[in-house]
């Protein structure tokens, strides 16, 4: 069994990865196997940080022949040292999973060595933990740059979701901050990843595969480096539509290493937050990424992003609830994708009067001066007063509202970070 | 007035439905903490086949997604569910149709709410329920709802660690599920207990908290948020938190 002190070690430096999503697969148990995916992924414990715990986030090992600055697990760094065997790590992870502690494994690694023998070790981690100890929970496993092409590809078919983190939003930083890591190394593997399997995918019959049922995902630290908003979130665009990731994260820097160039404070919370919000009106909203931030701009702090946006554009507005398209209330603030559906169904049915959105609990605060019921309009026709409005409204609800990167994509609304 | 005092299961609410459906300002509930109001006439309703037969036949011409949502409303731990549920059936048999969407109706508000609420614990407690591992090899998960949801989180546990033998034990209805890798059975149980662990479960238990500990981010505190999806109730059972 592993001992405390090593899990610690091992643990400790791994929590920065902020995904734990462990949704998005479906893979059934097996005949005398344990455990399955749940498609909405299922939060375990939460943290005094507020955060989700959902997989066992743990490092085979810390001893890195790399130097990152950013990172405490750097070569030069003088930090005690602890690496953990495939067994000890299977053992580990059934016993959790067997008291309900957790979803699946989330394991990733410090190159120790070369980056082909780091691999080969998790695969081997991997490949044990689903044939000997026929475990059909969830697993998510960090690619480790530069490693052999084969050991990816051979990885993916035994795991649920795969992530090669891009980590600094530019080339320019990356060379500066992580000197061993290229840009190719990271989106090379990715792209690999995702034309495999898409050729996965289009297999028929009894050829057809599980191949990465949950994906790619990849996480971008936040103020560790110059990049605006606007350039971050055209980066995420460019991966979402080339690569088809599930999700990208945003980590907002936590200074864990003093140098001179990094910063020496942690990133707020809220620019993080924007971020996600941003993201998600790209991902279910129909936003592209110019019309939020244009490439040198950062969001707004005084409003979520979907507010500026239509601040922006009140040529647009405002729309009637009762006969406004989808796509179009989609785009109003305050009204997010569970109200928006909730109004097209209950408007077949009734016409919708303000009373009527209040009762379904379709927060009009921000809406209203966006919207019309019936022809009632009861915003306002001057531009700064929807503007400072939507200001006071941000201000109160602002420490309410850092909760987006935390949860899984879970069905629940109360989860769905509506805008 | 008429109360209708049912025994808390379906076929007995169904029952008072019967009547209860056009007795226009009656009252049905399975509580005997319910203040009666004055001049109230009660009803103990016992269940009849034949008429929460009707009950439902007619339901599942009109609607056939109540047969699925008042069961779940009745898992509601408050007092006045089956009334939310009444409401919810004097709706659909007055518009003789589906009423789900019917999203501004305050009938259908009030159901909606109550069942995802139902909906919404069953879901936390897929990941917060907590086994331990006897001595005997039968893991113990032993759990304080606010609503009756053991039925609703077995099957989600039984496809997951179908080789393993289990028993989830809801402490405050005082029953439990035992599951011996082939068959699965409820039983009506005491409240509390005795389970002899395994060697090995203490020094697990420990590798848990060391891991929940370190995976924080100290530097970020935020407990308001942490109490907000993880309630304080339910951390009685949760290793983590002691
Ligand atoms: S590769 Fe870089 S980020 Fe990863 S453990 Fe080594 S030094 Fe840290």
């Amino acid at each position: 069994m592993i001992d405390a002190e090593r899990l610690k070690i091992l643990t400790e430096s791994a929590k920065y990865d902020v995904s734990c999503s462990s949704s998005g697969s479906r893979r059934a148990n097996t005949k005398g196997g344990i455990g399955n995916a749940s498609v909405g992924g299922i939060c375990h414990s939460f943290t005094p940080d507020g955060r989700c715990i959902s997989l066992l986030k743990i490092l085979m090992s810390n001893r890195c022949s790399y130097n990152c600055l950013y990172c405490p697990n750097r070569a030069e760094a003088d930090v005690p040292r602890a690496s953990a065997t495939p067994d000890e790590l299977c053992e580990l992870v059934i016993a959790f999973y067997k008291r309900n502690y957790i979803e699946g494994l989330f394991l990733s690694s410090a190159v120790e060595g070369s980056p082909d023998r780091t691999m080969e070790r998790m695969l081997d981690t991997v490949i044990r933990l689903r044939k000997v100890y026929r475990f059909n929970g969830y697993i998510h496993l960090k690619g480790i740059p530069m490693a052999d092409r084969a050991l990816v590809s051979r990885a993916a078919q035994y795991v649920d979701r795969m992530s090669y983190n891009v980590e600094l939003p530019s080339e320019k930083s990356l060379r500066l901050l992580a000197p061993q890591k290229t840009k190719e190394s990271v989106l090379l593997p990715m792209k690999q990843l995702f034309l495999e399997k898409k050729a996965a995918g289009e297999e028929k019959g009894k050829n057809r595969k599980i191949f990465l049922p949950a994906g790619q995902t990849t996480q971008l630290i936040v103020g560790a480096s110059p990049e605006s908003d606007g350039q971050i979130l055209k980066l995420s665009e460019a991966m979402y539509r080339r690569f088809s990731l599930k999700r990208v994260y945003y980590s907002s820097y936590v200074p864990v290493v003093r140098h001179s160039l990094l910063p020496d404070r942690c990133t707020g919370l809220l620019r993080e937050h924007r971020l996600y919000q941003a993201d998600w009106l790209m991902r279910f909203y129909g936003f592209d990424a110019d019309e939020i931030a244009k490439e040198g701009e950062n969001l707004p702090e005084e409003y979520d992003p979907k507010c500026a946006w239509a601040l922006r554009n009140m040529q647009f507005f405002p729309v009637e609830i009762n006969t406004a398209p989808l796509e179009k209330l989609l785009r109003v603030p305050g009204i997010g994708t569970l109200g928006a559906y909730k109004i097209i169904k209950a408007r077949k049915f009734a016409k919708l009067d303000f009373s009527d959105l209040a009762k379904m609990r379709i927060v009009l605060k921000r809406a209203k001066f966006f919207i019309t019921c019936g022809g009632k309009f009861y915003g306002s026709d001057n531009y700064d007063t929807v503007k400072t409005a939507l200001m006071l409204e941000e201000r109160s609800e602002k420490y309410e509202q850092l909760s987006l990167f935390s949860t899984p994509e879970t069905s629940l609304s109360v989860h769905t970070g509506q805008l | 007035m008429n109360v209708y005092i049912t025994d808390g299961t379906e076929n007995c609410f169904y029952t008072a439905v019967f009547n209860a459906c056009t007795d226009k300002d009656c009252i049905v509930t399975s509580s005997c903490a319910v203040q009666l109001p004055l001049g109230a006439n009660v009803v103990a309703v016992t269940a009849d086949g034949e008429k929460c037969t009707r009950v439902k036949k007619k339901l599942n011409e009109y609607a056939p997604h109540a047969l699925k949502d008042i069961p779940l409303l009745l898992r509601r731990g408050c007092a006045n569910k089956e009334q939310t549920a009444l409401e919810y059936i004097r709706l659909i048999m007055e518009k003789k149709a589906p009423v789900k969407d019917m999203l501004s109706h305050p009938a259908v508000i009030a159901a909606t709410e109550e069942m995802r609420k139902v909906t919404l614990e069953a879901h936390r407690f897929t990941g917060f329920l907590r086994f331990m591992e006897g001595s005997g090899g039968i893991f113990y998960a032993p759990f304080e709802p606010d609503n009756d949801i053991l039925e609703l989180i077995l099957p989600h546990f039984i496809r997951r660690l179908k080789n393993q033998p289990f028993v989830i034990h809801d402490t405050i209805r005082g029953k439990a599920a035992l599951y011996n890798m082939r068959e699965c059975a409820i039983v009506h149980t005491d409240k509390k207990v005795n389970v002899v662990l395994s060697d090995c479960e203490d020094a697990f238990q420990k590798l848990w908290k060391e891991y929940y500990e370190s995976v924080n981010i100290a530097q970020r505190p935020h407990e308001k948020q942490m109490k907000g999806y993880m309630p304080v109730r339910y951390w009685k059972y949760m290793p983590e938190k002691h």
